[in-house]
């Protein structure tokens, strides 16, 4: 089980886990202070966890460039449109 | 010695194009001719809606003949994919069976929908318009809250798909997954018994647009790759490969 | 009869596709849909953006907190297990299905009594266009993890075979891969839902 445990998506995993802490207490956190700038960091966290867990779990680290630039394009593009129409509309 | 059982490919290429015919004809005659592409707002008046049956109802009475002919066809193309499947499964045919009772519910759900509006426009100025509308909400619900039995079809091909035997497979296996994913997203449909407005209404693009435009797209796509996969057939025939399996 | 061999290990500078072509036109084809949905949540947002804050703070934070944790357990469970496939421990990746299984059995526990929460503070789907789109958003996200414990259960009678065809390996990675894209969804549905205002 260890020799399975040896791969890089275990510490990927713990990365991951600790993002979401740090989402969870970024979104909690109270106080009438605007929580523009938290919101924008917790959605650019959420999609470099989508991406760890593309590349790490989905194994797309070794799939073909065009599969991987797929997934890719998607990260970059949906976070980016989330967070412009976030702050501008 | 095993009996050589042939492809009608003529028969079969016929059957996948009652399919398009079909398709044709539900866009000429529920939409150019009823003006019921897309749906009247569940949140019209009954009087509004009486009044949509009288004003158009020459035109709806006959889309209803013509849609009543063409739904029929739904049988006939959907057995060209189960011929496939047929096929693609060893042994017991509980795949090909289950295809042909769903396929057997669906034309049915479809045929009812022009005979009721024929129904309705039958004598539209008599009839009470709270009647009219409980009429017209049941044929939508008809066309769009009996998905299960679609998506389950779907879902059964792609199971054929997955589990195809044959080598190379009858269909490309990413066509499977398709058919899984189609499955999953004609669901919205299921939403139209909650809301009388807005996304998920019966003309809502979430539960109207986009099963609608999935449903028949995948039909579309179906109809080529199995047209596709009879020519495939064809020449695997002519090129004297053994049975595949026995009918 | 279609040829029964387990598959090597990749060679490591080798580029495979993760399962099969096809998994993966349904998994980018499906989170390009929820894509559309996210973005549409935001729109919709943007025009009652007090309504919504004001609606979102009744929602349960920890307990979608928790839920991404049981996610993410899972998700790792499912990475051990292909990885102990690949060595023929299928003893072991019995087990770890078996764990994402329940992983997901737990998130649904959860998912309900956060409904019963809501709807018995009278927050429905017609309660107003944010309960709208977090019942229709997250319902569809635990639609789709449903079908992953359906995929589960056929990774796990695959595993308790002796021998995989190319075509079962194919579809265990692939099915692997499913069960990953839930857990992704989450992790995009959680903080834009529960946390970002």
């Amino acid at each position: 089980m260890t020799a399975l445990l040896r791969t890089p998506a275990t510490a990927v995993w713990v990365v991951l886990i600790t993002a979401t802490a740090m989402s969870w207490t970024l979104g909690t956190q109270h106080g009438t202070h605007d929580h523009k700038l938290a919101s924008v960091i917790i959605l650019l966290i959420a999609f470099i966890k989508v991406r760890l867990v593309g590349m790490y779990f989905m194994e797309l680290r070794e799939a073909p460039n065009v599969l991987r630039g797929l997934f890719e394009a998607y990260c970059l593009i949906v976070c980016t449109l989330l967070v412009t129409v976030f702050l501008w509309l | 010695m095993a009996k050589r059982i042939e492809l009608d490919s003529g028969l079969a290429k016929a059957a996948v194009w009652s399919g398009i015919a079909l398709i044709v004809a539900m866009i000429v005659a529920q939409g150019f001719l009823m003006h019921f592409i897309p749906p009247p707002s569940p949140a019209l008046s009954a009087k509004e809606l009486a009044q949509r049956f009288i004003d158009r109802r020459d035109e709806i009475r006959l889309g209803c003949l013509i849609q009543c002919i063409f739904w029929s066809f739904w049988a006939t193309w959907c057995m060209a994919i189960t011929i496939f499947i047929r096929k693609m499964e060893r042994g017991w045919p509980i795949l090909t069976y289950s295809s042909i009772a769903l396929q057997g519910g669906g034309y049915v759900f479809f045929i009812l929908i022009p005979m009721t509006w024929g129904v309705i426009a039958f004598r539209p100025e008599t009839l009470d318009p709270a009647v009219m509308q409980i009429m017209n909400d049941w044929v939508w619900f008809d066309f769009l809250f009996t998905w299960p039995p679609f998506a389950l079809w779907m879902a059964v091909i792609g199971l054929a798909i997955i589990k195809d035997h044959n080598v190379p497979t009858l269909y490309p296996r990413w066509v499977a997954y398709l058919n899984f994913w189609c499955a999953i997203l004609i669901f919205p449909a299921g939403l139209i018994v909650f809301f009388r407005d807005g996304l998920f209404a019966y003309n809502g693009v979430g539960a109207f647009w986009i099963p609608f435009a999935i449903f028949f797209g995948w039909m579309i796509a179906m109809s080529v790759l199995t047209l596709q996969a009879i020519d495939r057939q064809k020449t695997r025939q002519s090129e004297n490969e053994p049975v595949m399996a026995s009918v | 009869m279609p040829p029964t061999t387990t598959r090597p290990p990749p060679a490591v500078a080798a580029k495979k596709i993760p399962g099969e072509e096809g998994v993966w036109i349904f998994i980018l084809g499906d989170i390009c849909v929820f894509a559309v949905f996210f973005t549409y949540y935001l729109v919709q947002r943007s025009k009652h953006v007090d309504l919504f804050d004001l609606s979102q703070s009744t929602l349960n934070k920890n307990l979608g907190a928790v839920n991404t944790v049981f996610l993410l357990v899972s998700s790792l469970l499912v990475v051990l297990a292909v990885r102990a496939m690949r060595v023929a421990e299928r003893t072991l990746a019995q087990r770890l299905i078996l764990g994402a299984f329940l992983c997901g059995v737990a998130f649904i526990i959860v998912k309900v009594f956060e409904y019963s929460e809501r709807i018995a503070a009278h927050q429905i789907p017609t309660t107003n266009g944010f309960y709208l789109l977090y019942f229709v958003l997250t319902g569809l996200h635990l639609f789709h993890l449903i079908i992953g414990l359906g995929v589960l259960t056929a990774l796990f009678i695959l595993a308790r075979k002796a021998d995989l065809s190319e075509h079962q390996w194919a579809f265990f990675e692939g099915g692997a891969c499913f069960w990953h894209m839930v857990d992704l969804l989450w992790l995009v549905l959680f903080p834009l839902i529960f946390l970002v205002r």
